[in-house]
């Protein structure tokens, strides 16, 4: 019993230590506001983060699974014709191709082509982007993102809300996912359980228990 | 009318004659205990592993522009439920992974693979090999950052081996001097058909060895099956059906509610060749292995060390030549038991902090540990042979 309970605890330990939460592992931390932390989750501010989005940073990035380019290949007509052909989120070499001379030119002005920022809410997390955008030397010196957000922590924190809305599913869509898990584990654990009653039944019909 | 058509077909196929021959007549020992089911559970998470991802293979693009794209817009967002199809595949190849490696330490304990069951472990191993390399070249797939540095540093591993073979292997790995297209086509192909295939026909041979020679007995003891056993259908099936359940129930809530860990978020950021990453490191069930490569001081030496490693294992059945079976009986192989089982923890730990010296240090200690595990077997042998002879020949 005592080996049953020591080999047990110690196969949970560690699976808990590799998979959920690594204490030994370092971390890195960044701090964030609760009220701003609060913006980011808030499904109202999703629509007024895009047209600050608009405003402050498409002159540069993309966020192409919403189909928002930078400015110079939204000016570019071919775009159109390009998203009548493929949808309106471009095949990432298409895009490239098309755009190359656009897209060389904002890598001439930073040294490279500013990241797509479709998949950054979840690569990076929203303390991260939001310590990164208020103030990009400290995270990164020597990062040629400047600081356009420097001092409009709310209007940030709002940004970041809109990023989150291309990451992640709509809160309708999560409701339904979190209904999904909780009916198929409920409905694993009580097949479980009726299969373990009805072996109880047939193993006593036999003379087995 | 459904039961008249089953009598047409079981009259041609005598499929209920296969039935009661394989599963009722079959009798196992009565007290098969928990971790028994570690093998019932491995092949479901096979089954949900090749059903995920044939589905897959139906969005994703292997395609250095497309693949991430494909993996993270179309797979995610845009077809239905196909998000929960790559969440149950990525889970999936983990939990896999730690039932085998539980199957494995289960093995161990019970001493499963000292004869007549050699060579149920000998393919029991190689299908913990294959079962690497399918892991790893799936990890490649997505073509994230992760995937594509957790590459580099493996196709570095056999430039270890000195002069032109080992650069050699390297560039063959890769098809060509970097991680390309050809890489990820290669891998593709290996993935989804190569390895998959050979893990079939090996787990095949694994279930009809286990059958042929036999099951092992948590007490070290064969049994006489006429006049002991139980019925495997229903006394067992139904018993290690109810655990299946547990376990799916665990991992669909690892599924629904936490991916963090198999889905990991570096990985969300396109591959990029110009930007090494902070921190590289293989995923946990290599970790002890890494960790072993790294504390060496040497590389061609850490090289040596895990291959040794991998090799002790597969020539386990050979090195433990004791006449009792089971830890059970065996106090000193208990002990020895423990050792390993923390020393390939603790190294699987390691492999997650960063290279201090005193890490380093750390792994050498239990480097030492895990081998200490493989090499006393040999003397624990001859020191129960003794006890054996001394009690006259009595196995209990």
């Amino acid at each position: 019993m005592i080996k049953v309970v020591f080999f047990t605890l110690l196969a949970l330990i560690f699976f808990y230590i590799i998979w959920v939460n690594n204490i030994f592992a370092p971390h890195e931390t960044y701090e964030m506001p609760i009220q701003y932390k609060k913006i980011v989750e808030d499904e109202r501010y999703v629509k007024e983060g895009k047209q600050l989005f608009e405003q402050n940073c498409q002159a540069c990035h993309s966020v192409r699974y919403d189909a928002v380019y930078p400015s110079a290949v939204q000016a570019n007509p071919n775009l159109k014709a390009l998203q009548e052909q493929y949808g309106k989120v471009l095949p990432k070499d298409v895009y490239e191709s098309t755009f190359y001379t656009e897209l060389s030119q904002l890598k001439e002005s930073f040294g490279k082509v500013p990241p797509d920022l479709s998949t950054m809410y979840i690569a990076r997390g929203k303390e991260y982007l939001f310590n990164f955008i208020l103030e990009p030397q400290k995270v990164i010196p020597g990062t040629s993102m400047p600081p356009v957000m420097t001092g409009r922590p709310e209007d940030t924190a709002k940004i970041i809300s809109y990023l989150r809305s291309v990451s992640e599913p709509p809160p309708s869509e999560k409701a339904k996912r979190t209904l999904m898990g909780i009916v198929t584990i409920a409905y694993l654990i009580i097949m479980g359980i009726l299969l373990w009653v009805w072996r109880g039944k047939i193993l006593k019909r036999m003379g087995l228990h | 009318m459904l039961g008249r058509i089953g009598r047409w077909i079981d009259e041609r196929a005598h499929i209920s004659e296969l039935w009661q021959s394989q599963m009722v007549d079959y009798k196992v020992p009565k007290n098969l205990t928990f971790p028994y089911a570690f093998g019932i559970m491995a092949l479901v998470a096979f089954a949900i592993q090749i059903i995920s991802g044939i589905f897959l293979t139906m969005y994703y693009q292997p395609n250095v522009h497309t693949a991430f794209d494909s993996a993270n817009y179309t797979i995610m967002k845009e077809v239905p439920f196909m998000w929960l199809i790559r969440q149950v595949h990525a889970a999936g190849a983990n939990f896999f992974l730690a039932i085998v490696y539980l199957h494995i330490f289960t093995g161990i304990y019970y001493n499963a693979y000292k004869k007549p069951r050699e060579l149920t472990w000998i393919v029991g191993f190689f299908i913990y090999f294959v079962l690497l390399m399918t892991a790893l070249s799936g990890y490649l797939l997505p073509w994230g950052q992760l995937s594509y540095w957790g590459m580099v540093v493996t196709t570095e591993i056999p430039t270890a081996i000195p002069g032109a073979l080992g650069e050699t292997i390297s560039v063959w790995m890769k098809g060509g001097y970097e991680l390309g297209q050809i890489t990820l086509g290669r891998f593709f192909g290996l993935h989804i058909w190569l390895l998959p295939l050979i893990l079939l026909g090996l787990v095949g041979f694994h279930l009809y060895l286990v059958r042929a020679a036999g099951i092992s007995n948590p007490e070290g003891v064969e049994i006489d099956k006429k006049k002991e056993g139980v019925p495997f259908h229903p006394y067992i099936t139904l018993k290690e059906g109810a655990y299946v359940m547990g376990y799916l129930a665990v991992f669909f809530f690892f599924v629904f509610f936490y991916m963090h860990h198999f889905l990991p978020p570096d990985n969300f950021e396109p591959a990029n060749p110009f930007k090494t990453p902070p921190h590289i490191a293989p995923e946990w069930y290599l970790l002890a292995f890494y960790t072993i490569f790294r504390s060496i001081p040497s590389k061609f030496l850490g090289f040596i060390a895990f291959s040794l490693a991998l090799l002790l294992l597969l020539l386990l059945p050979f090195l433990d030549f004791s006449p009792y079976k089971s830890a059970r009986r065996r106090p000193l192989f208990f002990v020895m038991y423990i050792v390993l089982i923390i020393s390939a923890m603790a190294l699987t730990i390691l492999g997650t902090m960063p290279p201090t010296p005193t890490n380093a240090m750390l792994g050498l200690v239990f480097t030492a540990g895990l081998f200490s595990f493989f090499l006393s077997l040999p003397i624990i042998s001859i020191v129960e042979w003794g006890w054996y002879k001394a009690r006259g020949g009595d196995k209990t």
